[in-house]
Formats: C-alpha cells, structure tokens, sequence
C-alpha cells in the first residue's frame, strides 16, 4: 500500500527530516535551493518531502485554473453593469487645447480621445494592432511641439518595416486633420509579436465577432 | 468603422490598451478573467452573493489604477492581488471579531482525509483539502503558493505579525500534505 514516496511524508518532524523542519525545506525551495545545502541535498527524507511541496504547489496553482473552469462565463449583464461603473473620465489624460475659432472659446479635446483616434487610425493596417500611443510634449500649450509614440503588436508574417510606415503615416495623418497638435515627429515602436492562438481558444469568442461589422 | 477583434490579444496589448482608455479591450480582459477572480473569491469569502460585486470593483479598481501596471503582461496576477484586497476587507466588514487575525489552532477534522480521496484529479484534492483547513490558514496558504506573496507581503496585507504568518503557513503546509497523502 506504501510507495517509495510515502515513507516520509506522513512524518514531518525535524527527527523525520534529518534535522531540517518542513518550513526550512520550504524556504529553500523559495530560495531556488541556493545556496546548496549538502544536508538537504543529500537527504533522502529531504528530497521526499521537498518533491511533495513541489507537487503541492503545483497543484495549488492548477486547481484555481481548474475552479475556474467551473465557473459560468461572466455574464452579459453584469459585464455591461462594470462597463457602466468605469469611469472614462480616468483615462482622459490631459486636456489638450485646439485653435479656437472665435476669442471667447476654449475648445479643448483630451489626451485619451486622440489616443483613440491614434487607435483607430493604426488599426486600420492590417496585420497590426496599436498597443499603446503616448504624447510627450506639453500638449496643453497650443504649438508646444510634441513627439507620438506608438507602439505596436504586428502578427507574425507581417512585413514590420512596411506596416511601421503605413502606422506612421496613418498616424501623422489623422493627427492633421482632426488636432491642432505641433507634431514633431511619429515614433513607432514594434513592441509585442502576436502569434496564432491555439484553436482551443478561438472557437468561443462569438462576441468579437459582431464588432467587426 | 472596422475595428479589429481584439479577444485573441495577448495580456500586454489589452492592458496597454485598456490603460489608454480603450473600454473595448478593456471589456476583453473582464471576459478573460472573471471567472479566475469568481473562482479565488469563492475559494477566500465562500460562496455568497458578494462575489458578483467584489470581482466588479476589483475591475473598476483596475481600471482607475491602470498607470500603476507597469508590465502589462501581468496583469492577471496584478488583478488577483487588488482582488485579494477587496477580499480581505470583506472578510474584516463581516465580523466584530476581526476574523482575519485570529490565530486559530484548529486543524481539519476526522473525516476531511476521507473527504479529500474522493477527489477525480489532483487539482480537486487540493481544492477540497484547502476547504478543510480553517480560514487563517487556508488564506495564507493561497496568498503563498497562489498569489506568489513573501511572507512579509502577506503579513502586511493582513497587518498581522511575520512570526504569526510564519506559523499558520506552517500549520497550513503541514496540513496540506498530510490531506493530499489521503488522495494519492
């Protein structure tokens, strides 16, 4: 009924454990077993019940992974009640000042609505999604010269320097049109490759798929 | 407008995303997640009617604090530490006796090994063996070996001495492997 690896473990004394306590055994393993201890490393008792913790940890991160299987997928409503909870006014970022029209006025977009316009216009090209856009520079002062940076995940096979240029172009673009910002110049940083998922993971994301239209 | 699909983005890009005030990403990673943060409120608060609403400010924490993420990559353990948080707080609104500090002896009783050999997988065991340990103990266990916490983050979180954390992850781990010895 016993197995070579259950002569220990039910015994978890320092007089089971060549002297060392089941705490020490687990300190040393959260060292990374450095420094080597010959009096652990040597120690049949010791390796018996350091391969137990190792399992035991394993398995405590895999059974949150497991329990999570069981869990039903969040659900619509609620998803939409945290969307409403969100406020966007955290990521707006900076008032950035355009050219008034008329003396008396002050229009002003944020940070965050050129970002999104930065998104969309990356997004665009294919093969890449824009990961992140920051703006350096004081963009609240009108004509202040400001830097974009861009960074990007290009899927794999994607021609980069290519879509770098397409990105960067897009980018300067839109920022013309619809900003008054003084930009001195469009950075784009290549950041993150994206490969294919595994299948197992595509199949059930319906819910993207109506964005697309 | 075209929009890209975005549910096949890795961790960081959604995360960078998100940080740059893009709910539609943002909106990915709740889908993503939420049934791992459902999963660890359940196992810290049991299962009441709290977890709906806790997962949801750990999101809403989430998302106002997005500039402190720096590796967006790891979001998923950064969601499981502001959740773990929210839990801990819950847990401390619940009692007079603040529940989070007591110092419990208790160990888990006759039947629980029986209980715990019952389990189909490893993973099962250990979810039914941490159910057997008393609720100090099971919370250390989780923040140690789940959240990867040092002892003294774990001490801080629950404003608890070091020694004591020592001392009930020590009871905990040994409780553990003799309940996981039941299953093999």
């Amino acid at each position: 009924m016993t197995g070579p690896d259950d002569v220990v473990l039910d015994a978890l004394e320092p007089d089971d454990l060549d002297g060392h306590t089941i705490d020490e055994l687990a300190d040393y393993l959260d060292a990374g077993m450095q420094p080597p201890d010959a009096s652990i490393d040597d120690s049949a008792a010791c390796q018996n019940a350091l391969a137990a913790l190792v399992r035991l940890r394993r398995s405590s991160m895999g059974s949150l992974d497991a329990a999570a299987e069981h869990e039903a997928p969040a659900d619509e409503s609620w998803i939409g009640g945290v969307l409403a909870n969100i406020s966007l006014e955290a990521r707006a970022g900076r008032d950035v000042p355009l050219r008034p029209v008329a003396p008396t006025e002050r229009p002003v977009m944020t940070e965050g609505a050129i970002r999104s316009l930065v998104r969309t216009a990356g997004d665009v090209v294919p093969g890449v999604v824009i990961a992140r856009c920051s703006l350096e520079g004081d963009v609240t002062e009108l004509d202040a010269p400001v830097r974009v940076l861009v960074e990007l995940a290009v899927r794999s096979g994607v021609p980069i320097h290519a879509v770098a240029e397409q990105v960067r172009s897009a980018v300067a673009g839109v920022l013309a049109e619809q900003t008054d910002l003084v930009v001195a110049a469009v950075d784009v940083r290549v950041r993150d490759l994206l490969h294919e998922q595994p299948d197992a993971d595509r199949t059930p994301h319906h819910d993207d798929e109506e964005d697309r239209a | 407008m075209q929009h890209q699909p975005l549910a096949d983005l890795d961790d960081a890009v959604l995360a960078g995303r998100s940080s740059d005030g893009d709910v539609r990403a943002f909106e990915v990673l709740i889908r993503r997640y939420t049934p791992l943060l459902r999963a660890y409120a359940r196992r810290t608060l049991g299962s009441t009617d709290e977890l709906d609403d806790v997962v949801q400010e750990t999101f809403i924490t989430a998302w106002n604090r997005l500039d402190a993420l720096d590796d967006g990559a790891r979001v998923k353990s950064w969601l499981m530490r502001i959740l773990s948080r929210k839990c801990i707080d819950r847990i401390r609104a619940r009692h007079v006796h603040d529940d989070v500090t007591e110092l419990e002896v208790a160990a888990p009783d006759d039947g629980a090994p029986d209980r715990v050999a019952e389990a189909r997988s490893r993973e099962e065991a250990v979810e039914t063996a941490l159910a057997e340990l008393p609720d100090a103990q099971r919370r250390c266990w989780v923040m140690k070996e789940v959240l990867e916490y040092r002892y003294e983050d774990i001490a801080a979180e629950l404003d608890l001495p070091v020694s004591t954390v020592r001392g009930l992850l020590s009871r905990a781990r040994k409780n553990m492997i003799r309940l996981m010895e039941a299953w093999r």
